[in-house]
């Protein structure tokens, strides 16, 4: 196969590769899927068909997209987020209009030739991915729980704590503060479980309302930049038309909101968490 | 929090979301094709806090088989 673009050069000499964004099925081979801006102003997004598949991708300087200067590129916060938003941006457009498989950030081909074999030979495991994620999308759902909040929300207390209160007010010096350490402790341990509990219990509700769910670990308060604790980070593979998600949502926030739980709801995004990481040998 | 901060913050937010997915989810292709930038650690040395965070979550993901160093 003799991609024309495989000798495509630039000015100074590195040529041209192709980034690509994702996949999607053949049909989308119009001009309502690919807009820009691209990861690479310089060349608008186009839709390759190969076979029974497209791909979503553009022409890329590989000046800016090799080996060498990406490590540099990557530490660059105001390049990287430029970046990371025309790959989303591309993606959220094609995922209005059709199915997308969506591939993850900076995957480079040195040609055209290269990305079509790629489609040709990943074929069926690519269609296979398509399939499962047809005329669907991914919802992410969140929950924090500030610590009092949620204290609060518990209401009567465990037979242990109250217990281990009663053991407090009785107890005196050096002794008092053993007892109260460990009052704490169990205090601790009882949050702890009912974030365990109520994640469980959400996650469990959200799943009835979707096709598919992931649990990923909740984010560091630094990572959130919210205060509370994270106690759920879901993504949720739900169709793209259907309002049972968002009402077992609002149902869940409204009940939980009770309990001093705040969830919240993102996407629709391009169902990331629902495609094969990596695609095996086929 | 004065209302700059705020803004900042959302809009830190989202990045979040969006580095969460766009880095660390989503087909990955591996071989001699691509240019392998997937397989390199050194997406999580920009950002600092942010992506450093984000490193750490994938290797739980991962369950610390992810290989190739800290990404420090």
């Amino acid at each position: 196969m003799t991609g024309h673009s495989a000798e495509a050069r630039t000015a100074d000499g590195a040529g041209l590769g192709w980034y690509l964004y994702g996949v999607l099925d053949p049909a989308a081979e119009r001009n309502d899927v690919a807009a820009g801006p691209s990861v690479d102003p310089d060349h608008e997004v186009m839709v390759l068909v190969e076979g029974r598949l497209a791909a979503l991708a553009s022409e890329v300087s590989l000046d800016e997209f090799n080996e060498t200067v990406l490590p540099e590129r990557l530490n660059d916060p105001a390049w990287l987020e430029a970046k990371i938003r025309a790959h989303e941006q591309v993606l959220e457009h094609a995922l209005d209009k059709t199915a997308v498989v969506p591939f993850r950030f900076c995957t480079v081909y040195r040609s055209e030739a290269e990305l079509r074999s790629f489609l040709a030979e990943k074929g069926q495991l690519l269609e296979d991915a398509l399939a499962s994620v047809r005329g669907k999308v991914e919802r992410g759902v969140k929950a924090f729980a500030d610590r009092d909040a949620l204290s609060a929300g518990l209401g009567t207390r465990s037979d242990a704590v109250r217990e281990q209160e009663q053991r407090v007010e009785a107890a005196q010096g050096g002794r008092k503060y053993m007892e109260e350490r460990r009052l704490q402790q169990l205090l601790d341990d009882e949050l702890a479980r009912a974030r365990s509990d109520y994640a469980s219990s959400i996650h469990a509700r959200l799943l009835e309302a979707a096709e598919d769910g992931v649990l990923n670990p909740p984010q560091s308060p630094e990572l959130s930049g919210r205060d509370e604790q994270m106690l759920l980070n879901g993504a949720y593979l739900v169709p793209a038309a259907a309002g049972d998600f968002d009402a077992a949502f609002e149902a869940l926030a409204r009940e939980y909101g009770a309990l001093g739980v705040t969830l919240e709801l993102t996407g629709p995004w391009p169902p990331y968490n629902f495609v094969p990481r990596e695609l095996g040998e086929s | 929090m004065s209302v700059r901060d705020e803004h900042a913050l959302r809009h830190e937010v989202t990045l979040v979301e969006l580095v969460d997915r766009v880095l660390n989810k989503g087909v990955v292709v591996s071989g001699d094709i691509t240019l392998s930038v997937a397989d390199v650690d050194l997406v999580y040395v920009g950002l600092r806090v942010l992506l450093a965070s984000v490193g750490t979550l994938e290797r739980l993901e991962a369950g610390g088989a992810t290989g190739g160093g800290t990404g420090r």
